[in-house]
């Protein structure tokens, strides 16, 4: 029945938007239309897409690359921009999911492991894209008669961005499949932790890169204290949220859900306007939660209860966003890309997974949970944009259509490796409303 | 950045007015009642918007569209949803007679004192808005909430025959309203044209009853199997985003679209006990943040002529539901007397008049309509201050006696 509504609201919303509608319409009164379109539409996409065993989230995604703005145009590039309102909200609710699904004794368990994935993902990914950078740039056209330091530079960029992760859609993954087990904590604790050693190492990168393409320019060393100032001032916030957010589940017990959705919003806001890591506020927050008090089950449920419809509009507007036409034009490239940087996390992934000992599962399956690329990725290509303005435009087109291409194979690959190694429904999240 | 910081900000008041606000409160007094109905977030938005500290600008309150739109479609769709015809049956068919019989009565006193008084004070305008005008005074005035009753339920030492009748009355007196909303929108449409009035009209009353009776039973084939209730709520918020937003689309209000689909769904799901408590769960964040809006939108004119209209409504309501009591009573056989101070017990516009009026406003973007959305605003703050005590003098002295 829910694919014959998702064509019948199809078909609703094309004639909503058609020419025969105009004459009685309002094109400027289209926000609401487009945020409940794309809910319910991505939703029933979703749930659809759910029958091929492929996750909900894809279905999310695709529903938004279908109606956006680059393919059918059921929304306009307006209402895209105007419904990443909430992406702020669904990434802190998202790292709050994380850290209350985070258990202080697994991670302690699996430290080693994680050290070593972290570890050697990155340093296979940086290497391996800078050689096949080094053998194969003149197919890059942003890195012809560039001089080889600077070559150098770029191809430290793409590796270090190669190397993102996005742990939002890792999250949403194994919250919509119920996993639990020892693959799906290491695949969540690894995306995560490998998140915040990035943040650090795309530091590093790019003031390195700038001493190498602006020669006048010294290696910086002031980032180091910079970023430690950020991570400092982002941990006490955490801390304070964590405490905070323990005291009111424990002593008040009143309107969880909006107390959350506050919560998850002024976090993100505190967080952005000091420069801190609203991801690793959250997170931190979540796991204090969920470790240090006997509230981890009230606040799991209350995310539940009130992410659902974030997560829906925050991936259908990823998809939305997604530009087709950067697509079009260097598809070939890209996906060569694709292949070799999922070649370098099997190899990354296995050979931590062997140093660490791990059993066979972990050192061949858990690549696939890394694939996912997006917010980080994408924040990551702005900034190289904004620092070298010279070629910085057709090195974000290149990276759009190398994160478009992952975040649609990612969820997917995650999915089918958690079945695999028959991890999913293994965790009940029916919620109930409290009245 | 401004809109972003906005909706954090009406999320916490929305919190913190859920949490402390709308604890319960024991005594029928007018200032427990008034801080119950939420008006109180009316003022809190003016402080808010553009005469006071200006956080929700207009450009803001642009961004912040959707949710007005969602509270507009929420309250729609509550009030749609609890009119179930199933339950409705068992009262006596004379409860709805004179349910609609009072309603016009108030609607038809409203209407043509104001086509008059209209004409005398706005003589520049021309006479169909202003007459337009007076028939959206008179569908406002005609409106009743079940808030108070609900909210002096416990004070009530038994609960005999002027109780049900005054509960069914105060339930249906919306729909009434509600549905004269559907005909002014599709026939009485902005920008106002001379030519093919009645096709347009036709073509957008039945697009808007066929899209709203759609989208309900969309709901109920949706909800139909076992559905889970966290998908029971992603499909109640995105449908009611979804035809409120179509609506505005059209110029059309929002509230009547998703009453139409509230109903709809009521009579075809067998699932309320699932739905209701969905519904009543989001309904008090969702409603301060909705009156902490149309606060922010209120222009705030005060001038002498809102003070005469504001006055008028507020005593030819009292007039309107007392009046036609007797008389219709002794019309439909009524096995009870219908005193005439019956009629105060229906004073009470409550949220969905807010609604209304912001609908109307909404709509008719006209220097005309904010001192109808003004009026209608302070009348309604006057309403639900005088109502407790009307309630008081009315509905309880009458059961007592009983």
């Amino acid at each position: 029945m829910s694919i014959i509504v998702l064509f019948l609201v199809f078909a609703v919303m094309l004639f909503l938007r058609s020419p025969l509608s105009a004459p009685f319409s309002l094109p400027e009164q289209g926000s609401s239309l487009a945020l409940g379109f794309i809910m319910i539409f991505a939703f029933l996409g979703g749930k659809n897409i759910n029958r091929l065993k492929l996750p909900q989230i894809t279905g999310y995604i695709l529903a938004g690359i279908v109606c956006g703005p680059y393919l059918l145009k059921l929304l306009q590039t307006g209402e895209v921009h105007d419904l990443q309102l909430l992406d702020g909200l669904a990434l802190s609710l998202i790292a709050l999911t994380a850290g209350g699904e985070m258990d202080r004794e697994k991670l302690r368990g699996n430290w080693r492991a994680i050290t070593f994935l972290v570890f050697f993902q990155t340093v296979f990914i940086v290497g391996g894209v800078i050689l096949f950078v080094w053998l194969f740039r003149s197919f890059f056209p942003f890195f012809s008669g560039k001089p080889g330091l600077e070559v150098l530079a770029l191809s430290l960029l793409l590796g270090t961005l190669a190397t993102a992760t996005s742990p939002s859609t890792t999250v949403a993954v194994i919250t919509e499949s119920r996993a639990k087990g020892k693959y799906t904590d290491l695949v969540l604790s690894v995306a995560v932790v490998k998140d915040f050693a990035l943040i650090i190492f795309f530091a590093f990168s790019l003031s390195f890169s700038k001493s190498l393409v602006f020669p006048g320019q010294a290696f910086d060393f002031g980032f180091l204290l910079h970023i430690l100032s950020e991570i400092g001032g982002s941990v006490l916030l955490g801390i304070a949220v964590g405490i905070g957010v323990t005291f009111y589940l424990k002593f008040v017990k009143k309107e969880i859900t909006v107390f959350v959705l506050s919560v998850a919003f002024f976090t993100y806001q505190i967080s952005q306007s000091f420069g801190w890591h609203p991801l690793l506020v959250c997170l931190l927050a979540g796991f204090l939660v969920k470790n240090f008090s006997s509230q981890g089950e009230s606040l799991i449920d209350a995310l539940e209860r009130s992410s659902v419809p974030v997560f829906i509009i925050f991936f259908a507007i990823s998809g939305a966003s997604i530009d087709l036409g950067a697509l079009r034009t260097s598809w070939i490239l890209a996906l060569t890309f694709v292949i070799w940087r999922g070649i370098l996390k099997f190899c990354g992934t296995y050979a931590g997974g062997k140093l660490a000992k791990e059993d066979s599962v972990i050192k061949r399956k858990s690549w696939a949970g890394f694939i996912s690329q997006a917010g980080v990725a994408l924040g990551m290509a702005i900034i190289i944009e904004r620092t070298f303005p010279s070629w910085g435009g057709e090195f974000k087109a290149l990276v759009l259509t190398v994160i478009a291409i992952n975040q649609i194979i990612g969820p997917v690959l995650l999915q089918r490796f958690l079945a695999n190694v028959g991890e999913t429904g293994k965790k009940d999240s029916e919620f109930r409303p409290r009245h | 950045m401004k809109v972003f910081f906005a909706f954090g900000f009406l999320i916490l008041i929305a919190f913190l007015g859920s949490r402390f606000l709308f604890r319960g409160k024991k005594f029928l007094t007018p200032t427990n009642y008034f801080i119950l109905s939420g008006l109180i977030y009316v003022f809190l938005g003016i402080v808010l918007g553009k005469h006071g500290l200006n956080v929700l600008s207009p450009e803001v309150l642009k961004g912040l569209h959707p949710l007005i739109s969602l509270g507009l479609g929420w309250i729609g769709f509550l009030f749609g949803f609890q009119l179930e015809f199933r339950y409705l049956r068992r009262f006596p068919r004379k409860f709805i007679g004179l349910s609609f019989l009072q309603s016009f009565f108030v609607f038809a006193l409203v209407s043509l004192s104001f086509a008059w008084i209209l004409s005398v004070l706005f003589s520049s305008q021309p006479s169909y808005l202003l007459y337009g005008m007076a028939v959206a005074f008179g569908l406002l005035a005609s409106l009743s909430s079940p808030t108070l009753l609900n909210f002096a339920t416990s004070m009530l030492p038994r609960k005999g025959d002027y109780y049900y009748l005054a509960r069914f009355l105060v339930s249906v007196s919306g729909f009434w309203a509600v549905s004269g909303l559907i005909l002014i929108s599709s026939f009485w449409r902005y920008p106002f044209s001379a030519q093919k009035i009645f096709l347009e009209g036709l073509i957008l009353f039945s697009s808007l009853l066929l899209f709203a009776l759609l989208i309900g039973s969309v709901f109920h084939l949706l909800t139909r199997k076992r559905a889970r209730e966290q998908d029971v709520f992603v499909f109640l918020l995105s449908l009611v985003f979804f035809a409120s937003g179509a609506a505005f689309f059209f110029n059309l209000p929002p509230l009547c679209v998703c009453m139409v689909m509230g109903v709809t769904l009521s009579n075809l799901t067998r699932i309320q006990e699932k739905i209701y408590p969905l519904l009543l769960s989001a309904e008090k964040p969702f409603y301060i943040t909705f009156l902490i809006l149309i606060g922010a939108l209120w222009e705030l004119d005060f001038e002498y002529t809102i003070a005469i209209l504001v006055g008028l409504i507020v005593i030819l309501r009292v007039i309107g539901f007392s009046l036609p009591l007797k008389p219709v009573g002794g019309l439909l056989d009524f096995p009870y007397p219908l005193p005439f101070r019956f009629g105060l017990c229906f004073l009470s516009p409550g949220g969905i008049a807010v609604a209304f009026a912001i609908s109307i406003k909404l709509m008719y973007p006209l220097p005309l309509t904010d001192i109808f959305f003004s009026a209608a605003l302070l009348s309604i703050i006057i309403s639900e201050f005088v109502s407790p005590w009307a309630l008081k003098i009315s509905l309880l002295r009458l059961e007592s006696e009983e």
